[in-house]
């Protein structure tokens, strides 16, 4: 059976351990050393996130300036290993309320050393869900409720109780307004060729909830996607209504909604947990609207000149605009001088990365803009061979724009109270990998 | 709630100084506080108690303070009781004196009214990991288990596993396994029964190897009862318990089709579930139960590819990468499959190398007649990558494609771009890619020649590449007009090759070349061969030498020896074999399909490095019984008859091991050779240009020159060895420590070996036997790992140290040889590797 770990650090970018907890004895103490050693202070680090050193397999990822390094020695469950560290993150930001880095871990160390302790038994994951630790495990370190009460009430630990009740969900929550947010997000990735076909291209879209809701309340949330409308026509017997359907590749859902009546209902039916979560996330390949076109010629004019010319459409409805657009143009290390000229927004030259950096705050649907630039480059003996050109690279949110198409037909509320319920709905496309190659 | 008697209160001693050191200031300060029930004093203990433990944690031992945070814990705040807990389990293993202090107190907090407190204060009693506190875990854990609140049931389910760890008949003892078994079919909440689950696996599996009744228990848990149990409530267990469940499931064997499906349908929705780590358990279960049903596990694969590439593509870096092995397991082994999906695989521009690594492999796997050309293109992208090693890798993949026989055509164009791109790295992969390609399709060989002659052998660094060039200018010197005279200027500068293998191909190379333009080479032959015996390389010296004789011996043969007709490769052998692949097959969703090998070559200590030899000598059975058991016994019997035999090997190598006296042979010709072959006596003898008769004329001109024969070589001293050497163990350890590794290198068992070799003593004896001991040994079939030693006879007393693996299923033995006299390591070898030969022969 495979442990998910032996021991857990948490390290700051020098390698001092800013907390460990050894699960298991069958790591030494100095398995820190070896990660700094080994990985470190070599070449190692970023060439791969899981390493064998000394019959010791380290798994680390660094999250802001923090390295969470995970220790086994056995054949332990990686990709199990991996979400508990993401998953963990996440619990100490919902209690740290925001950033993870060295100084919030310093901050919380022993609220760290506490959670640690209840996640993890013996290598294998336990319960990692906030909202119930919260309930026993409380920022301010006061009892437990429990210890007020002489019953033995069990510990609502698991994720469903004898009773039946939902484990990610208190009971007898009360709001004074009753709303729910949903978001819609969706990156784009792109992958174009120099000669403008598209290589690659998918949406991963993901659909965030906020919920204030009283009571027990049971939703239900219909799509625009194909399947549930083909299966909604086929239950109601009347044809589908025209209008765009989406082929959604994949989905993936909250442990709340009910995964049976998806499959057999093919509707999305949950009781949702109290405040913010990610409902569902789904990827799409087929029929993706890209919100731009981006067409670049780049001259290289003789060894020490060169002539960039990016045009960019947008091909969005006309009334909606994308905000903070920037247009990144991979120049050669040795640029030396830069002159522009934009239809709009700003350009300049980032030496740091040795870019372009066209940014737009405004750009509305349905209209194109230009840069051109010449660039000047420093002479070099050495440099007679051809310079190879990374790919443009950009990014952009547009709001109100999903480039699968996928829209909300409905989202309905029950409650065995009654009550009523104000649902706002957003939806926003933000530019995943966008790359074009020149 | 009654508060728990304070401790008796010291103050503090006037003789100890405060502030004197961090510590002592921090056990003063506890001291004070201990019994003090002031308000506020509860803050200033934490406050305290969170400075001793930053301290713990980087690692400064505030292990002095342990009786004072003792008693400081008598308190009714549960965060300090937490502290207090981690405090007292990291510190109690190395002060088990002390830990039995916190033994009370913890007691006493087992039968706290709050569960929380008696879950915690369990968790902290089996985490004190010190053996001789073992008799007072046995009640607390058995009311923990009986225990009203499931919280505290979930920890006594895990701490049962723990005790299992400190003391394993205990556990057993105490009879636990079978309280959690009832506790797991009956509690009605599923972290206890996912806790009693993996637990009772982890028991028995560590058990099944030691009693018949364990491993039938361990059949007992996949059984069909307890798997459709623990399936029906799937869905009460959390993420992280479905993940354990799932494993349990991945081994169940169905007991008919039925069973298969019904099994896959509870679980088909599981491959929607958020979590990644759940999602691959599915898959794990989904691909192990069609196993045997060959159409059924193809649409198996067409189920879970969707789920797989939206999990590559969410979440982190280090998440897709783990996905993404998965997927290249299952690309490796059903690439068809895929062959539609291989844009998924095109790397992105900041996919970090891991990843592109990954992706590269499975472009290259899944290539076919539909997509090569699309595939190709992508990758001929990558190329010109900023990332070296990618861009390296990329043109392999493609040469790799190419010898996968799709549209060869247009590859080797795109390849011998490649060539024109004047990056060194590109030309220096591709001159290699181009030269394995002439192997397989010899075809292709005019239009590759006339691109690769326009290469300069200047920009051409790599010693692979450069040995690749060689090579081809060896090959097709015929088409290659200038080839003589490159291998020439090559040649000249012989001494300023650092890689042997270069100079190796050199060497034959000119031979080659040789063969097709005699005339145009001899000169060059003449002085690759001096050049050659003058090498202080083994290999390289004693390649010249054998052309050499054989060119002495008769020019024809060593025409048909070293120039023979070539058949094309038709396929280049596969690194893997197919059982280690099925083995990583089956332990889908671990370490091992990261690592690309199953598990039992990393975890266990037999294949570890020898990084880990201090610990690992203690693990394996020591042999020095054996060693002392036969040569010992009778060693005075014995002196007389070793004695005689010893003469007789000294009379004449002949009775020596053929491979010693092969190995230490050249080192003799050597100076020899060269005295007597000057070179500008070989270079007239040889421009004689008697065409027709060139070949006899030639022959008679080396021996003339030369003017000795085989025969005449002085016998070279063998190595002796001293059949009642001994070393100790700990000599042994240190010595292996401090020396470096001289010869390593792997040679083959015979097949009879390998049946001889049932336990590790069979080749104990049989090595002795050529004064070679053993001692320590380890492993079972098919790996068996062997410390060696002998020692010099003569002089000094040097000792030889070998690590021998033999891995019986691959018939190979992987020997690592280290030397007090480095020298003499070689000549060791040949000894040690004629005495393993002969292992199971005789």
């Amino acid at each position: 059976m495979p442990v998910a770990a032996s021991a857990i650090y948490f390290l700051n970018l020098r390698g001092d351990v800013l907390i460990n907890r050894l699960y298991r004895d069958d790591v030494g103490g100095n398995m820190v050393d070896a990660f700094r050693m080994h990985i470190m202070q070599t070449k190692e680090l970023g060439t791969c996130p899981v390493r064998q050193i000394g019959g010791c397999s380290f798994l680390y990822m660094r999250i802001s300036n923090v390295y969470i390094v995970i220790v086994v020695s056995s054949n332990a469950n990686v990709a199990c290993a991996f979400k508990f560290v993401v998953e963990a993150v996440a619990l100490f930001k919902s209690y740290f309320g925001g950033a993870f880095d060295e100084d919030a871990i310093r901050n919380n160390f022993v609220l760290i050393y506490e959670l640690l302790d209840e996640i993890m038994d013996f290598g294998y994951p336990q319960n990692l869900s906030p909202e119930i630790l919260k309930l026993y495990i409380t920022q301010e370190g006061v009892r437990s409720p429990f210890s007020s009460k002489p019953s033995d009430k069990p510990v609502p630990n698991a994720t469903l109780q004898v009773t039946g009740a939902v484990g990610w969900r208190r009971e007898g929550l009360v709001y004074k307004k009753n709303e729910v947010f949903l978001d819609i997000v969706e990156s784009v990735n792109l992958l174009m060729s120099s000669k403008g076909s598209v290589l690659r291209c998918d949406v991963t879209g993901k659909i965030l909830m906020k919920c204030f809701l009283s009571g027990m309340p049971d939703l239900k949330l219909g799509l625009n996607d194909k399947i549930g409308l083909e299966k909604e026509s086929q239950l109601k017997s009347r044809p589908i209504k025209s209008g765009k359907t989406i082929e959604l590749d994949d989905v993936t859902f909250h442990q709340c909604v009910n995964l049976t009546r998806f499959n057999s209902e093919k509707t999305v039916s949950f009781v949702p947990p109290d405040g913010e979560f990610e409902l569902m996330k789904y990827r799409i390949t087929e029929g993706v609207n890209l919100p731009f076109r981006v067409l670049p010629t780049i001259k290289e004019l003789g060894r020490t000149r060169m002539e960039v010319n990016v045009k960019v459409k947008s091909v969005f409805g006309a009334k909606m605009f994308a905000l903070g657009v920037v247009v990144k143009v991979p120049v050669p290390k040795q640029t030396a001088k830069t002159s522009f000229q934009v239809t709009s927004g700003r350009a300049k030259y980032n030496a740091s990365i040795d870019c372009l950096v066209w940014k737009i705050r405004k750009f509305p649907g349905q209209t194109e803009s230009t840069m051109s630039a010449e660039v000047e480059l420093i002479s070099t003996m050495a440099e007679k061979k051809s310079w190879t050109r990374p790919p443009i690279q950009m990014e952009f949110q547009v709001p109100m724009f999903t480039a699968s198409g996928l829209r909300v037909r409905f989202l309905k509320v029950w409650e065995k109270s009654g009550y009523n319920t104000v649902e706002w709905v957003r939806y926003i496309t933000k530019a995943g990998s966008y790359e074009i190659r020149c | 709630m009654a508060p728990p008697p304070a401790p008796p209160q010291k103050s503090p001693s006037p003789s100890q100084p405060s502030g004197k050191s961090e510590v002592s200031d921090l056990k003063l300060q506890l001291r004070q506080l201990a019994g003090s029930r002031a308000p506020g004093a509860d803050d200033s203990k934490r406050d305290l108690f969170k400075r001793v433990i930053s301290y713990m944690t980087v690692g400064i031992d505030v292990s002095a303070a342990f009786s004072e945070m003792v008693m400081c814990s008598a308190t009714s705040d549960i965060v300090l009781k937490k502290m207090c807990y981690l405090y007292v389990g990291n510190y109690a293993r190395c002060h088990p004196d002390l830990a039995l202090l916190t033994i009370n107190f913890l007691q006493k907090d087992c039968h706290d009214e709050d569960p929380m407190i008696r879950g915690l204060a369990l968790r902290s009693l089996c985490s004190l990991r010190v053996p001789n506190l073992v008799e007072y875990l046995v009640a607390p854990l058995g009311a923990g288990l009986k225990d009203g609140s499931s919280y505290v049931r979930m920890v006594a389910a895990v701490g049962v596993l723990k005790l299992y760890h400190i003391s394993a008949a205990t556990c057993l003892d105490s009879d636990f396994p079978a309280v959690l078994k009832s506790l797991m079919l009956t509690d009605p909440d599923a972290q206890v029964v996912a806790n009693c689950l993996f637990v009772l696996q982890e028991i028995w599996n560590l058990e099944a190897n030691k009693s018949e009744e364990a491993s039938r228990e361990r059949e007992t848990l996949l059984s069909k009862k307890i798997v459709y149990y623990i399936l029906n409530r799937i869905k009460e267990f959390n993420e992280w318990a479905q993940c354990l469940v799932l494993e349990l499931v991945a081994k169940y064997i169905p007991s008919d089709t039925d069973d298969i499906f019904d099994i896959m349908n509870l679980l088909e929705d599981r491959l929607q579930h958020a979590n990644g780590a759940v999602v691959l358990a599915t898959i794990k279960v989904f691909l192990h139960l069609t196993m045997s049903m060959t159409d059924v596990h193809q649409q198996v694969y067409e189920r879970i590819k969707a789920p797989l590439l939206t999990l590559v593509g969410s979440g982190s870096s280090e998440q897709s990468y783990a996905v993404l092995s998965h997927l290249h397991l299952l690309v490796m082994r059903a690439p068809m499959l895929f062959s539609s999906d291989y844009k998924h695989f095109y790397c992105q521009f900041s996919d970090p190398s891991y990843v592109k690594k990954l992706k590269l492999e499975m472009l290259t796997a899944i290539a076919n007649e539909s997509n090569t050309y699309e595939i190709v293109t992508e990758l001929c992208e990558y190329a010109g990558n900023v990332d070296v090693p990618i861009a390296r890798e990329s043109i392999r993949a493609v040469g790799k494609i190419a010898l996968q026989q799709y549209d060869v055509n247009a590859i080797v164009d795109r390849l011998l771009q490649f060539l024109e791109m004047e990056k060194d790295y590109v030309t220096a992969e591709t001159l290699v890619l181009v030269k394995d390609l002439l192997r397989k399709y010899p075809q292709w060989s005019h239009d590759c020649i006339a691109v690769v002659g326009n290469i300069s052998s200047k920009n051409v660094q790599e010693p692979k590449a450069k040995a690749a060039l060689i090579w081809m200018l060896g090959e097709y010197s015929q088409d290659m007009p200038d080839a003589p005279y490159i291998l020439e200027s090559l040649i000249e500068n012989w001494d300023e090759e650092n890689a042997a293998e270069v100079r190796l191909h050199l060497l034959t190379a000119a031979m080659k070349c040789f063969f097709k333009r005699p005339p145009e080479t001899q000169k060059a032959l003449g002085a690759a061969l001096a050049a050659g015996l003058a090498d202080s390389h083994q290999d390289v010296h004693d390649r010249a030498l054998f052309y050499y004789r054989l060119l002495q011996y008769d020019v024809s043969v060593a025409e048909r020896v070293v120039n023979p007709p070539k058949q094309a490769v038709s396929v280049f052998a596969d690194t893997q074999s197919s059982e280690i692949k099925d083995r990583i097959f089956d332990e889908f969703n671990s370490l091992s399909v990261v690592y690309q090998k199953p598990s039992y070559m990393f975890t266990d200590k037999e294949h570890r490095e020898p990084f880990e030899f201090s610990e690992e000598i203690g693990n394996l059975s020591l042999g020095q019984e054996p060693v002392g058991n036969s040569p010992r016994y009778d060693e005075s019997d014995k002196d007389l008859l070793l004695s005689t035999s010893e003469r007789e090997e000294n009379g004449g190598p002949s009775t020596n091991g053929p491979a010693a006296s092969g190995y230490s042979a050249p080192t003799d010709y050597n100076s020899s050779l060269v005295s007597l072959s000057s070179q500008t006596q070989s270079e007239t003898a040889i421009s004689d240009p008697g065409m027709p008769k060139y070949t006899s004329q030639m022959t008679l001109a080396i021996d003339d020159l030369l003017g000795l024969s085989v025969s005449a070589a002085p016998a070279p001293p063998s190595l002796k060895l001293n059949p009642k050497a001994a070393l100790d163990p700990g000599t042994f350890q240190r010595k292996w420590g401090q020396l470096a590794v001289s010869i390593s290198q792997d040679c083959s068992v015979s097949p009879q070996g390998i049946a001889a070799l049932t336990t590790p003593q069979a080749l104990i004896r049989h090595m002795q036997a050529s004064s070679i001991q053993c001692i320590a040994s380890g492993g079972q079939s098919p790996n068996f790992k062997f410390f060696f030693f002998a020692q010099k006879l003569d002089g000094p007393p040097l000792f030889f140290l070998v690590e021998c693996i033999v891995n019986t299923s691959s018939a190979k033995a992987q020997v690592k040889i280290k030397a007090d006299d480095a020298t003499a390591s070689e000549a060791f070898f040949g000894l040690f590797q004629s005495a393993l030969s002969k292992f199971g022969v005789l």
